[in-house]
């Protein structure tokens, strides 16, 4: 791939490979970067649910943008079946880990109490079962 | 065009650090499955990404596996966390 897509950055008149090589590359670095501002947010926000809210961002988008990299790569209908599972599955189960993961820093008060506007729970909190015990 | 894969090994591999440096230090237990998660994601979009690099698809079970068990870790660690402890912040 490397020297197709150094031959191709000279000249005009590219092969079609090459372009759906580049249009591939694009599309990883468009994973990669999401992948990069979920880890700034995860370093810089300051509680767990701003930083839940800066992580979801590449199990979805991140890993979309890489499937159809892999796809638009390799170009075959076997891999498309392949890829297509393994985005619903990521679809169905990133919301379940952040939404337990949510629910707990709720619980156990890390969240950071002045941020909220509304604190819609806050009656429940007194009474079980959200109360703990 | 080989610059642009030098920038996406570098912004993996610094993004895959910062993710790292938040597990180490982050206060809480949930921060840090938190991060871990995010790490998790970055492995696969790693590997799907020298997949769609090196034009193969050898590692795409893996892929499928991490998608469909990766979710037991956090939710694991969620039930596991006691309900009031504000003593880990």
């Amino acid at each position: 791939m490397n020297a197709v897509l150094t031959s191709a950055a000279v000249d005009t008149t590219m092969a079609p490979d090459a372009w759906i090589d580049l249009i591939a590359i694009i599309l990883i670095l468009g994973g990669a970067l999401l992948c990069l501002t979920a880890a700034i947010g995860v370093l810089r926000f300051r509680d767990v649910a701003t930083r839940l809210h800066a992580a979801t961002k590449p199990q979805v988008l991140g890993l979309i943008l890489i499937c159809l990299a892999i796809a638009v790569s390799l170009r075959s209908w076997e891999t498309v079946a392949f890829l297509v599972p393994i985005v619903l599955m990521q679809l169905a189960t990133a919301p379940l880990s952040a939404h337990m993961v949510g629910r707990q820093a709720y619980r156990n008060g890390s969240l950071d109490e002045r941020s909220l506007l509304v604190d819609e729970l806050a009656e429940s909190r007194q009474t079980p079962p959200a109360a703990g015990g | 065009m080989s610059v642009l894969l030098i920038v996406v090994y570098v912004i993996f591999a610094v993004a895959a650090l910062l993710t790292l440096w938040r597990i180490v230090v982050g206060p809480s237990i949930l921060d840090r499955a938190v991060a871990s998660d995010v790490l998790l994601t970055e492995l696969m979009c790693v590997l799907g990404a020298e997949m769609a690099i090196n034009h193969h698809t050898r590692t795409l079970p893996v892929l499928l596996m991490i998608a469909a068990v990766g979710v037991f870790g956090s939710i694991s660690i969620a039930r596991f966390v006691a309900r009031r402890d504000t003593t880990e912040q």
